[in-house]
């Protein structure tokens, strides 16, 4: 029997080192560099494109964050292979990232979760003065606290943007001024909300709890939580379905599911390219929003590429391309204005700017994250 | 099972090479079975005691709170009953279907049996994610069912209840589960010696008589083994509910997803991990009693029960 044992155990252990070594080759760099464009550049043999040659970077970010558009300019310029992961919510990237570590190199964490990854120690502070375009990011997005510990900065400013009402202005004929839209008889069953906590916030809003304190939202009283579980749930007849990501958000007006919904500009700007007309609005209530920053992950294993990343996406021009990729996310170089369409720049966070951030109830750290996914579990399942 | 305990007598009469020849094969499955589902099951079982601090993080400390909060919070308790609920429907329905099916292919059709049964198998082939959003196409807004509804005046406004809805995953479910039902009672039919149904029609016994009297309790063992199948495939399941479902149709799998891939609290889906095992642990053991009663109802040897 302990023969047996003891065998059992080394197998075990042979088995798991097996494994663990076939993850291990997985991560390694894979397909060949693009030839050509880089070519140039690379002869020097102290220029950071020879270094990088190859390399892989792999991204863990929301939805559209890694979009060819802007990644390729990253991928010609050094010769490595970006590669985007989505997440569907916060607490999937929190999670992600804490079960798989050393698989990403770089993440977008929102403002709401930001703290908990500077402060779990799952993020490296960020050498800014690797970043050529530092001085020219907004100073509003620099000054968070949430990313910062010890003096050091952790998160470099990528975008920022709200979590609006999206119409079918096909439909619903008159802009909405109020959230409580969602709650009109004549579009039951035709609006969507995002399967996330994020809907508490929204309800909260509705409730007026943060017109005198915008922290308000993020720390909810055991009995207002109570109160915005009751308002979810007696909105649930008037939902179709709770969409888990953009492209479900796509198909469900796509499809003509739904009318309504509480959104992002990528859904905006994607969709009216395939002609549909829909429209966002900031409701009189307000309307919550998100400020991204991009973090290096301390389990990276390439992060001088992941800074040289960074350093290339801050650049005006490529901040351009972001907005335009994501169909008019505010992006953090306002350099960027200069490279942009005469399209885009009529958007509200070019032509409106620090207003249109003002008007903005930005995600705080939620302490009782727990109890917020709980209780929207417990919607969810409320009949 | 019956050659197990033979098993181990024969181990203890051997000689020792060729006790170890038998280790040699014993081993495999059992290394498997040790790092793949004991091994994490233990972990699983060890986290359910430990808590979680304000970040998230799994903590060594021991703690009740996720048991406790399992078992005092109705959120876990009514998911789980609602996933039985769906799972006994969608079971009952693929059994509804399966046994005429089945008995259809293994008695009624003369040439082009095998044609048919592997006409069965092929959605099998298909990936589960494909025919879920094959059924949104169907059941949607302005899908087929729909156009077709309209298109022939029965409705003149969009049954928005199609789509997104507990039948939805119902109908998703059954549809992706029958062939898995379908399977072992074509097989329980095809053993059934015709001799036997020649004998029950020459004692007077009608057709109908003859099948609910002879074939369909010989068919049982493959009925059950079937419906386990579906019945386990469809509590473990959380795709259907996300891609068909509708705002009310959580289940305890997407509860677990939910704890695991969001909230990141381990120490509590660890438990519900662990409780969804006991059930199934349970119900394979009942079933597969049931299974071989019913299986030595037939010949006195459990002729068919041994068989699988």
């Amino acid at each position: 029997m302990i023969r047996m044992s003891s065998w059992v155990s080394a197998a075990g252990l042979a088995v798991l080192g097996i494994a663990s070594l076939g993850c291990q080759g997985e991560k390694k760099p894979e397909g060949a560099a693009p030839t050509g464009s880089a070519a140039p550049a690379a002869q020097k043999p102290a220029d950071p494109a020879e270094k990088f040659k190859g390399q892989t970077l792999n991204i863990l970010a929301w939805e559209g964050y890694a979009d060819p558009k802007f990644t390729k300019g990253f991928e010609e310029k050094y010769g490595v292979t970006v590669k985007g992961t989505y997440f569907g919510s916060s607490d999937e990237l929190v999670a992600k990232l804490k079960s798989s570590p050393g698989v990403y190199d770089i993440v977008s964490p929102s403002s709401d979760v930001a703290y908990t990854l500077v402060q779990g120690g799952l993020v490296d502070p960020i050498d800014t003065s690797k970043i050529a375009n530092w001085g020219d990011l907004a100073d509003a997005l620099k000054n968070l606290e949430d990313a910062k510990k010890d003096g050091k900065q952790y998160g470099v400013p990528f975008t920022w943007g709200p979590d609006y009402l999206i119409y079918d202005a096909n439909v619903v004929k008159e802009e909405p001024k109020s959230w409580k839209v969602f709650y009109d008889a004549q579009y039951k069953g035709k609006v969507t909300l995002w399967d996330d906590i994020s809907n508490i916030y929204l309800v909260g809003q509705i409730m007026g709890l943060d017109k005198t304190n915008q922290a308000a939202l993020y720390n909810m009283t055991d009995e207002q939580l109570a109160e915005a579980k009751k308002k979810l749930v007696e909105l649930k007849p008037q939902v179709r379905k709770y969409w888990a990501t953009a492209g479900e958000l796509n198909d469900l007006f796509k499809n003509k599911e739904v009318v309504l919904a509480v959104g992002w500009p990528l859904t905006v700007g994607t969709l009216n390219k395939e002609g549909l007309n829909l429209k966002g609005v900031i409701p009189e209530e307000g309307a919550t929003g998100w400020i991204d920053r991009l973090m290096i992950t301390s389990s990276s294993k390439n992060k001088d590429l992941a800074l040289a990343y960074l350093d290339y996406v801050t650049s005006p021009k490529a901040q351009a391309l972001v907005f335009e990729a994501t169909g008019g996310y505010c992006v953090a170089n306002a350099k960027a204005k200069e490279h942009m369409s005469e399209d885009l720049k009529k958007s509200p966070c070019v032509t409106e700017g620090e207003t249109y951030f003002k008007r903005l109830n930005f995600w705080q750290y939620v302490k009782e994250r727990k109890k917020y996914n709980e209780l929207w579990n417990e919607v969810k399942s409320a009949k | 099972m019956d050659t197990a305990p033979a098993a181990k007598a024969s181990i203890h009469a051997q000689t020792p090479p060729k006790r170890r020849a038998l280790l040699f094969l014993v081993l495999p499955p059992a290394l498997w079975l040790l790092c793949f589902l004991v091994l994490p099951y233990l972990g699983l079982f060890f986290q359910s005691f430990l808590g979680t601090n304000d970040l998230g993080d799994v903590v060594l400390e021991p703690s009740l709170d996720a048991w406790r909060a399992f078992f005092t919070k109705t959120l876990y308790r009514s998911t789980l009953l609602y996933t039985f609920k769906i799972a006994l429907t969608v079971t009952s329905l693929a059994v509804l279907f399966s046994v005429p099916l089945a008995y259809f292919i293994a008695f009624k059709v003369r040439r082009g049996k095998e044609l048919l049964y592997s006409l069965i198998i092929v959605p099998l082939w298909v990936s589960y994610i494909v025919r879920a959003y094959a059924w949104k196409i169907i059941l949607g807004r302005e899908g087929i069912l729909n156009s077709f509804l309209q298109w022939a005046k029965i409705t003149d406004a969009p049954v928005e209840a199609f789509l997104y809805s507990e039948w939805a995953i119902i109908i998703g479910l059954v549809h992706i589960y029958t062939p898995f039902v379908l399977m072992p009672v074509y097989t329980a039919f095809e053993q059934i010696p015709r001799s036997l149904v020649e004998a029950s029609k020459d004692l007077g016994a009608g057709r109908i008589t003859t099948f609910f009297r002879v074939v369909l309790p010989l068919s049982l063992p493959g009925v059950i083994a079937g419906g386990t199948f579906a019945f386990v495939l469809t509590l473990g399941d959380f795709l259907a509910p996300v891609l068909l479902g509708g705002t009310d149709n959580l289940m305890i799998s997407n509860v677990v997803q939910n704890l695991f891939g969001t909230s990141n609290d381990r120490p509590l889906g660890s438990v519900v991990g662990i409780v969804l095992l006991v059930v199934v642990v349970a119900l394979l053991e009942t079933t597969s009693r049931a299974e071989k009663s019913f299986a030595s109802l037939e010949s006195g040897r459990g002729r068919l029960g041994g068989a699988r």
